[in-house]
């Protein structure tokens, strides 16, 4: 999280296991993977987390985990933590892209390759 | 004196008797001649006659018979008297001669007598004189005598008493001079001491900095969750290292910790503080506060309120919780930590309070393992900050903190953490402080003007600016390198420092004004960010198990990878993987799954 002009400093004071109470897994049923879309139930409250109160308001529209996740600036399982609690209060609902829009490991595999060849 | 002389007095019957009888009996024969001669017829008248003439003659012869006594009585007894009065006269005389010679006599006697006495006296006087003249002599001179033996004593007396003052004098002056140097070996001995500790603590709170920027950039790159729960307890781990050398550095009186470029808002001052204990799981925010505390003041805030913390947590029992409250006053925002642990008694009381004022700013107080509270007080008084304690209502120790409204800055209710949308509201906000440049005093309260500019000016970027960065210019270059043009006439300006802003600041404008020349063509930088985000993305879809082995293929990927998965990076997000320009420029293709260092993690203390 360093910025490019200063090698080896990080620019907020919050360590990553405040923002979870000290919890690096989100729990072994977690519905939560990269992709899953969620959706905010309700709206921010005061004295709430700020990391919270930002998820609910990027997740007024359907947003994926990565991209809360990079909004946030924070690494994709501590996301999965924030998530996890804020579906656990039912601030949030997750859902899964649906089956068919997801392509084939194949066709995936091949872009890539194709990609590679750039 | 007249005796009495019966003759004389009563000389009548007897004296008288014969004169009368020589008188009667002539008489009476010469009246009985007369008779018997005369005739018859005159005889009787004549007898009468004559006897009465007889009778009368007998008593003129009684009476001057009588006449004639008396007067020789008298005239014996004036013989007599006179006889007595001569003897008396004698007498007298004899008397007063007697009287005169006594009194002749003794006045003699008296005459001598005086003077004898007065001879005597005279003599006595003289004598007296005399002694008491040689007395005085004496005493004189005995009095000389002693004053000369008291005077040289006194003298002697006053030259040993000097020659040993002298002595003294010079031992206390060697001592002194001893002491003295001394005094400036240990002086300088503890100042070397000082300067050796702080130098080490500073260098032990850059590795600590240092250690916790690589330690969140390696957690940002392991998705591992066994991986990540260790770097997070290593994480705290280092972060409560690096809050001991803030504290050894703050008692040698080196500055503390790094300084951040912008505002801190009072969550991530409370979480920055809560990382450092070990018990910070035990610790509950409650705050609603939207203030922030400005940036060269953040660091000391966070440290001091971690002491407190440290201290709640460790007193009282090991499963309570700590309860900490932020309330905005006018005078600031005050931070009460409350524990459930045990209550400070009076002298307790007194100490604590006694340190956490800063007052003695020696390290006679420390002992070493309770250095917390001292820490405290120092940087209580560097930052004006109030510190008191009280009983709790949970039944501890409750510390109400005030942070001074000086060194806090207002900032937006909802303090979203700087996210790239803050981009396009970054340009805005930087050239209102640019061009009116503000003293960093004035955005003091909420609802100031320089606070609410950015925040009309940021309305087109709504989403989650946090007007509080408008306040202080953006935290990082990362957010300004792709600024568009409104930035450029900053860049082109000299840099200019600010208070609160360190070297740090100089060179981030500095960066800004050599990162402008590629402003122009960002499309290699997407073009990196999209290559990054795509080999993660195939990493995770994959499942492949990296060099290192993550070697968990079945958690991590969701075989449902979306194709749109690199769509974020329409939005410039820069994430900790945007790698160096120089570095990445070269290989934009996949440079992340096969080099995972993205900088150069050699120089983190730099």
């Amino acid at each position: 999280m360093s910025g490019p002009g200063r090698p080896g400093r990080d620019d907020s004071p919050d360590r990553l296991y405040t923002l979870t109470g000290g919890r690096s897994r989100s729990g072994e049923n977690s519905p939560f993977d990269l992709v899953t879309l969620v959706v905010a139930e309700c709206d921010p409250a005061p004295g709430m987390q700020s990391e919270h109160a930002a998820i609910l308001r990027m997740t007024e529209r359907p947003t994926a985990v990565v991209e809360i996740a990079a909004e946030l600036r924070l690494p994709v399982s501590i996301t999965k933590i924030l998530l996890t609690d804020l579906l656990d209060a039912g601030r949030v609902s997750a859902r899964h892209p649906r089956r068919e829009a997801v392509p084939d490991l194949d066709i995936l595999e091949q872009v890539l390759v194709g990609l590679r060849n750039l | 004196m007249t005796s009495p002389t019966p003759s004389g007095e009563r000389p009548s019957l007897r004296g008288l008797l014969p004169a009368l009888v020589l008188t009667a009996v002539p008489a009476a024969l010469a009246v009985a001649c007369a008779v018997v001669v005369a005739p018859d017829s005159v005889r009787v008248p004549l007898a009468l006659g004559g006897s009465a003439a007889g009778l009368l003659l007998c008593a003129a012869v009684a009476v001057a018979v009588h006449g004639v006594l008396s007067a020789r009585a008298v005239r014996h007894r004036l013989e007599s008297v006179t006889q007595d009065l001569s003897r008396a006269l004698q007498e007298r005389a004899r008397f007063a001669e007697e009287t005169r010679q006594e009194r002749i006599r003794l006045t003699g006697e008296l005459d001598r007598e005086r003077t004898r006495l007065t001879a005597e006296l005279d003599h006595e006087r003289t004598r007296l004189a005399e002694s008491l003249a040689a007395e005085r002599a004496r005493l004189t001179e005995e009095h000389a005598a002693e004053s000369a033996r008291l005077a040289d004593e006194h003298a002697a007396e006053s030259a040993r008493l000097a020659e040993g003052h002298a002595a003294e004098r010079a031992r206390l002056t060697e001592e002194n001079a001893r002491l003295a140097a001394r005094l400036r070996e240990a002086e300088s001995l503890r100042s070397a001491a000082v300067s050796a500790t702080a130098n080490a603590a500073g260098r032990m709170q850059a590795l600590a900095t240092g250690m916790l920027a690589d330690l969140r950039a390696m957690e940002e790159r392991h998705s591992d969750e066994d991986v990540l729960a260790d770097l997070l307890h290593l994480d705290h781990r280092t972060a409560q290292a690096g809050r001991l050398a803030d504290s050894v550095a703050v008692l040698t009186g080196a500055r503390s910790g790094r300084r951040w470029a912008r505002p801190i808002g009072m969550e991530s001052i409370l979480r920055g503080a809560m990382g450092r204990i070990n018990g910070y799981q035990r610790v509950r925010v409650h705050s609603t506060s939207g203030a922030a505390v400005a940036g060269h003041a953040a660091e000391a805030v966070m440290h001091a309120l971690a002491e407190l913390l440290d201290n709640a947590a460790n007193f009282s029992p090991p499963t309570a919780e700590v309860h900490v409250y932020v309330e905005e006053v006018p005078a600031g925002a005050i931070v009460s930590v409350e524990d459930s642990g045990l209550v400070m008694g009076e002298a307790q009381l007194r100490r604590a309070e006694r340190a956490v004022s800063g007052e003695g700013t020696g390290f006679g107080g420390l002992t070493g393992t309770r250095l917390g509270l001292a820490v405290v007080g120092r940087l209580a008084r560097r930052y004006g900050l109030k510190v008191s304690f009280r009983p709790s209502a949970r039944g501890g120790t409750g510390v109400l903190m005030l942070v001074p409204q000086d060194i806090l800055v207002a900032r937006d209710g909802s303090a979203a953490p700087a996210g790239p949308a803050a981009v396009q509201a970054a340009p805005a906000a930087r050239a209102l402080p640019s061009a009116a440049s503000p003293a960093p005093e004035l955005p003091r309260r909420r609802g100031a003007s320089p606070a609410a500019a950015p925040e009309q000016a940021a309305g087109t970027a709504r989403a989650a600016a946090p007007a509080g960065t408008g306040a202080d210019p953006g935290p990082e270059p990362t957010h300004e390198s792709p600024a568009p043009s409104p930035a450029s006439p900053d860049a082109d300006a000299l840099p200019r420092r600010r208070r609160g802003r360190t070297l740090a600041e100089a060179e981030r404008a500095r960066s800004a004004n050599r990162s402008a020349p590629q402003r122009p063509a960002p499309t290699p930088e997407e073009t990196r960010t999209r290559a990054a985000r795509f080999g993660s993305f195939r990493q995770a879809v994959r499942g492949t198990p990296e060099p290192s082995g993550t070697a968990r293929g079945t958690a991590g990927p969701a075989p449902g990878g979306d194709v749109s998965g690199p769509g974020p990076a329409s939005g410039p997000a820069p994430d900790g993987h945007a790698p160096d320009s120089g570095a990445a420029g070269t290989a934009p293709t996949a440079p992340a799954p096969s080099h995972p260092h993205p900088h150069p993690e050699g120089d983190p203390t730099s």
